[in-house]
């Protein structure tokens, strides 16, 4: 089916304008308004499902009938969907989990101005074909998260909110550089036309200098080290829906998702952007799981953990450049799924951990694992959800995480990278020690005094997790059944794979 | 008909799978429906396992994934080593779960208990059954997950051990996931029996060792073996006797013979002396902390590092007789040390500890226990003619053997095996005495006046393994010619047991004890009446607590001892104990880097500049 | 030439946002490196002698005589396009980081950046 795709990006950006001015009528209004916002997150929900099921490979809009590259225009691709599904999968349940968590805040209603305009921004980004108004989306997903993370207006949450608005909006203006630089430099701002032009001519210093500016640009906002040091301070410091929205979509449409695009799509795949990759990959893995392990800050060890998560990320797109550059086109296409595959994984499931301390920072009152213990008696749910989470951040068998990572082993070990394969099993050993830590001193033990008397916060906070913690369970049937993989993963594989033909078949339709 | 084996060789696997999976959700309330639902599901398995032992190479098969280049297929293959395994797995399947319908464990959490028995049950018929090596891997780590599982049910204290044996377990899984890729990744394939790969490249020497790795940390072999006592202490006892004493030695055993006879053709040369080192050591090493324990679930546990050393050195020794001597070992130690969890699950349950100190005089009390544990003891220590005794002295001759081919330097070292062998045998009949001695005989404390025996439920099976130890034992030729010959698919070369005529020594040992009993009879009716007086020092009455003679001093000699004392300390303090030292070298980094992250952000930008500098070199260097 | 003035602008922000301590400066920096790029946008569409680039009634009619002329000489009006986009954003991003400046002073009572590290390890 096909849908207009400004859609996407209307439906929210409607609601942030008038979710406010609806809640300013009174007290039912206000729980309306929370009806509507959820009503919003599963439409957009509904509506990425259907996108799925489109008839043609790509679908673009032209805004306004203004043909390109005169005009703008919206490109639906399958990694688009792709993202597209994981930031409605996780903006549901965030949303859900934030009707009855967010009671906790004053002024509720412009938290959820900003959770839309979020989401209006990822959506754009993902759907934005077109070099400035992916700039422009970015800015508008990137400021509403700089205020939901101070959203608390704590000690900390301030701090952390300036950081991450410094870091981020040097990220920014480094983007917004770039893109300059390419328009200078092939005089056009849509992607595929940028694309067509850049593939003729090749890279010239002008355009190299625009793709180191991309790499640290997407790259911090994707939280990849060394430019991660904003991410351990503003993830915990949100409120924990906004936690799971940043970790689990936020840093992949702005950082993977754009630097994706960006390296296949765009400039094109050579060996050394791929070697990049990796490096970042690999280093962003291994310095993410050093540093969660040592945590006792149950949301911090989160946030580093998703440090290391976004590193097998960019891994497994990284060595499906390397592969590509060389020419090895099946092992490659193993590992773009396996990174790819893992994005949606740890969306799901690191959105899940996030919701999770939410519902143990609510009950308790701390975050810290060592005032904690015992909690698998008084809150069975959540510490059902937690293990089911934590097992498939682990990798183990039959949950989500562990087929991802075994793609990606399979294809580091295919493409003869033994050591990449060590490595990758190494950090996931260490992220299966770092979630055991949790369980150990969250859920089992003993229950210290003060919280013999704690309570489970059910409702909505309950759909919200078990909802992902049954997704988790079964996503890895998305890699199992042909079916699956052919509708949802195989398309986005194939928009990397064959990167080029992003500007050909824009162009010509 | 060999449709409907196929699908019975999926049941077996899925079904115990399926259900346990199910209970482990199940709420906290329904305390019934866990117990019934396992026996049930538990009894067909074993009965389907009875009945697929009656066949050869039926095969299920069903590919599952295919990606690219990488095949996945779900082969479920009826093979002889498996399908004899499968049979003894299911059945202490059965066992344990019988036993646990009273232990608290199985009350207090039963679905969270069962449902894990389940997936252990049904996880190791998986390996067992299954062809390919990725699909084992994947079985084989939910039954490290069910281990974790069911060592959380042990209670408040349980936590740092399930912690600890999921980490170490966890990490030879990892070895276990890159050793089968890199197999893979030499042969092309992933089908067991279609493997066969000569240990002559580095890659191929790497992929042994790390599925070697595999094998003995499940099976608990030395250095990966420390996860086993730390979680004997404070898992429940019936855990204990269903997966690190019983499923998990059959599991890392089966693994470790596949690789040693089917997926690797081994050159005699260091690999083999690896083995063997490794065998030898953890024979001594485990032995002789074994003996000095004053825990009686850290003094079995260690007992069950210990025995895993005769296996790997059974399997080492690469003849016949001795891998033979190696498998039939598994299966003994699995029945006797699964007896002998259960018997001190019983006198943990029925006084409420395990520490040795305060146990004594028990057999009066719980005589059936007393005799299960004695045959049980007795087996282990390798007293003829019981099984335990059988086995070794298949290793002992596998040994012998390995010794008169000349040619590769492990066998040129078969005296220090043997030795190695013999004496740790001699050591475990030692720290046996003291356990026999401090439970069941000594002198009774006075808080432990009411004991009474055990239920019918628990001293069934107990009484049922100490009887297929004393079967096992007499009759040794019909596990080892009917079972374990076809299974390892060996004619035998040398008579099992050289000139052992177990008929004759059964009798002769017989007469022994008849003759014992005779001398021990008479001379109490010769013997002069004994005055019986209270306890006298310094003209006062003297509490009769403190004249117990304790087993726990037994072997205080040897932990004093020069050289060894400090050996024993850093033992007890950690030091050579990979989980602890990984710990803290793991910490040393993170603490590093967490004071590199000192919250200063100039820092974080300096990082950003410098990060975007050397991209930017990286990338116009080459444009 | 102006390029590189301009860059110079760009690293001149950077190290400021980079070096100094003071929240406010931090913010300063960042705001010249928007100018900076700002200025670039410009640049990029900016033609020596240039008209503006729109088409008044009386020309269309003649516009196949003027067409190649005017193409050559009136500036790109795409930049500037996106420089009032950019400024906008960049407006908006400002007055967020000064607001959160000052609920950061009111908090800890200092501007030094250095100071104010709660979160670390």
């Amino acid at each position: 089916m096909n849908i207009p795709l400004p859609v996407f990006v209307a439906i929210p950006l409607i609601a942030a304008f008038f979710l406010p001015i609806l809640s300013g009528l009174g007290r039912k209004a206000k729980s309306f308004a929370t009806l509507l916002a959820n009503l919003a997150t599963i439409s957009l929900l509904v509506l990425a499902v259907l996108a799925l099921g489109r008839s043609e490979d790509i679908q673009v809009y032209e805004i306004g009938k203004w043909s390109i590259p005169i005009g703008i225009n919206m490109v639906l691709d399958g990694l688009s969907s792709l993202l597209l599904l994981a930031i409605g999968v996780v903006s549901t349940a965030a949303m859900l989990f934030s009707t009855r968590y967010m009671e906790q805040y004053t002024a509720k209603p412009k938290y959820l101005s900003l959770f839309m305009l979020m989401v209006a921004g990822m959506n754009g980004v993902v759907l934005s074909g077109d070099l400035f108004n992916l700039y422009v989306f970015l800015e508008i997903a990137s400021i509403a998260s700089y205020a939901l993370v101070g959203f608390g207006c704590n000690n900390e949450e301030l701090e952390a909110a300036f950081k991450y608005m410094v870091l981020g909006t040097i990220a920014s203006v480094f983007v917004l550089f770039g893109i300059g630089l390419v328009y200078g430099n092939t005089g056009t701002l849509n992607m595929a036309y940028a694309s067509k032009a850049i593939n003729t001519v090749g890279l010239n210093p002008g355009l190299a200098f625009a793709l180191a500016l991309f790499v640290a640009g997407f790259g911090l906002k994707a939280a990849l080290v060394p430019f991660h040091a904003w991410l351990p301070d503003a993830h915990p410091s949100a409120p924990a829906p906004i936690s799971a929205m940043l970790s689990g979509v936020l840093i992949k449409t702005l950082g993977v998702y754009a630097l994706t695009r960006m390296v296949f799509c765009i400039f094109g795949v050579s060996v050394t952007i791929g070697w990049l990759l990796v490096v970042l990959g690999l280093v962003s893995m291994v310095v993410g799981a050093f540093l969660a392990f040592g945590q006792w800050d149950f949301k911090r060890l989160l946030a580093y953990s998703s440090i290391s998560q976004v590193g097998y990320v960019v891994l497994g797109l990284g060595l499906g450049a390397t592969l590509l550059a060389q020419g090895h086109a099946a092992w490659a296409s193993l590992a773009i799924l396996g990174g790819l595959f893992h994005l949606v994984n740890h969306a799901v499931y690191k959105s899940l951990l996030f919701l999770t301390s939410g519902s143990v920072q609510m009950s308790t009152g701390t975050r810290q694992l060592k005032q904690m213990g015992g909690l698998a008696e008084k809150l069975p749910f959540t510490r059902t959800t937690c293990t089911i989470a934590s097992a498939s951040i682990a990798g183990i068998p039959p949950f989500s995480g562990f087929w991802s990572k075994l793609i990606l082993v399979v294809a580091a070990v295919g493409a003869g990278l033994y050591w990449i394969a060590a490595i990758i099993v190494f950090v996931s050993l260490c992220t299966l020690i770092m979630y055991l830590k949790v369980q150990r001193y969250a859920f089992l033990g003993e229950l210290p005094e003060n919280l013999q008397q704690i309570k489970e916060h059910r409702g909505s906070m309950l759909v919200a997790m078990v909802l992902l913690a049954v997704l988790c369970s079964f996503m890895g049937l998305l890699v199992l059944v042909p079916y699956l993989r052919a509708t949802v993963l195989t398309p986005a594989v194939d928009v990397l794979t064959d990167g080029l033909l992003y500007a050909v078949n824009v162009i010509g339709k | 008909m060999a449709d409907s084996v196929c699908n019975f060789l999926c049941i077996t696997v899925f079904v115990p799978m399926v259900v346990g999976f199910a209970l482990l959700f199940s709420p906290g309330r329904w305390k019934l429906l866990p117990k019934v639902l396992a026996l049930l599901i538990s009894a067909l398995v074993f009965g389907l396992s009875i009945w697929i032992f009656t066949f050869d190479r039926y095969g299920f098969y069903w590919p599952v994934l295919q990606i690219g280049t990488l095949d996945l297929e779900l082969v479920l293959l009826v093979q002889p080593l498996g399908k004899f395994i499968l049979l003894f797995a299911c059945g202490f399947g059965l066992l344990i779960t019988v036993y646990s319908l009273k232990s608290r464990a199985g009350t207090d959490k039963s679905g969270l208990y069962y449902g894990s028995v389940l997936l252990t049950i049904g996880g190791s018929a998986g390996i067992l059954l299954c062809d390919n090596l990725l699909f084992m891997l994947i079985f084989w780590e939910i039954v490290t997950a069910s281990l974790y599982l069911l060592i959380t049910t042990g209670g408040k204290n349980s936590n740092f051990a399930a912690t600890k044996s999921f980490a170490m377990i966890g990490a030879s899984d990892a070895a276990f996931l890159l050793g089968v890729l890199m197999l893979w990744a030499l042969s092309g394939t992933l089908s067991i029996s279609a493997i066969s790969i000569q240990t002559d490249s580095a890659l191929s020497i790497i992929a042994f060792l790390l599925l070697m790795t595999a094998a003995i940390t499940k099976a608990g072999a030395m250095p990966l073996h420390t996860w086993l006592p730390t979680s004997g202490e404070s898992a429940p006892t019936s855990v204990m006797a269903l997966l690190p004493a019983a499923i998990d030695k059959l599991l890392g055993i089966y693994l470790l013979v596949l690789i040693v006879r089917n997926i690797f053709v081994l050159q005699p040369g260091a690999l083999t002396i690896v083995l063997s080192v490794i065998g030898a050591a953890t024979i001594i090493i485990a032995v002789m902390v074994a003996m000095v324990q004053h825990n009686l679930k850290r003094l079995l546990s260690y007992h069950a590092i210990s025995q895993v050393g005769y296996m790997v050195l059974g399997i080492a020794s690469a003849t016949p007789i001795g891998i033979a001597g190696g498998v039939f070992h598994m299966l003994n130690h699995a029945i006797y040390k699964c007896c002998l969890f259960l018997c001190g699950g019983a006198v943990e349950q029925q006084t409420g500890t395990a520490e040795l100190d305060r146990l004594g005089g028990l057999g009066k009390k719980m005589p059936l226990t007393f005799a299960a544990c004695l045959i049980a003891a007795l087996s282990i220590s390798g007293i003829p003619p019981l099984n335990g005794f059988v086995s070794k002295w298949m290793i002992y001759q596998g040994l012998i053997e390995m010794g008169a081919q000349k040619a590769a330097p492990a066998a040129q070292l078969w005296p220090l095996w043997l030795v190695a062998a013999m004496f740790g045998s001699a050591l475990t009949l030692a720290s046996f005495v003291k356990l026999i001695h401090s439970i069941f005989l000594s002198r009774l404390p006075d808080d432990l006046k009411d004991i009474k025996e055990t239920s019918a439920v628990q001293w069934i099976p107990m009484l049922l393994l100490a009887g297929l130890c004393v079967f096992f034992g007499i009759f040794y030729y019909v596990p080892v010619q009917k079972l374990i010959y076809p299974a390892l698919n060996i004619t035998a070369t040398t008579t099992a047991l050289g000139t052992w005529q177990s008929g004759l020594a059964t009798v002769l040992i017989i007469v022994g004890i008849l003759l014992g009993l005779g001398i021990l009879l008479v001379g109490g009716l010769m013997a002069k009446k004994v005055r019986i007086v209270p306890t006298w020092y310094c003209g006062e009455v003297q509490d009769n607590e403190q004249m117990i003679i304790p087993g726990t001093h037994f072997y205080k000699t040897v932990s004093s001892m020069g050289g060894l004392r400090q050996l024993y300390k850093g033992q007890e303090k950690g030091y050579f104990d990979l989980y602890d030292q990984g710990g803290r070298l793991g910490f040393g980094l993170t603490a590093f880097l967490r004071w590199l992250h000192s919250g200063v952000l100039p820092m974080y930008l300096t990082w950003v500049t410098l990060g975007l500098l050397i991209i930017l070199f990286i990338l116009c260097d080459i444009w | 030439m102006a390029y590189a003035w301009c860059f110079l602008l760009f690293m001149t922000g950077l190290y400021c946002a980079v070096v100094k301590k003071n929240m406010v400066k931090i913010v300063l920096g960042i705001i010249i490196m928007e100018y900076a790029v700002n200025i670039f946008l410009i640049m990029l569409g900016y033609r020596i002698g240039g008209v503006a680039p729109i088409v008044g009634k009386g020309e269309l009619a003649g516009i196949d005589k003027v067409t190649s002329a005017f193409v050559n000489n009136c500036v790109d009006p795409l930049p500037q396009a996106l420089v009032l986009t950019s400024i906008v954003i960049s407006l908006g991003s400002l007055a967020l980081m000064i607001a959160l400046c000052i609920r950061t002073y009111e908090r800890y009572g200092t501007f030094d950046i250095t100071e104010i590290r709660r979160l670390r390890g």
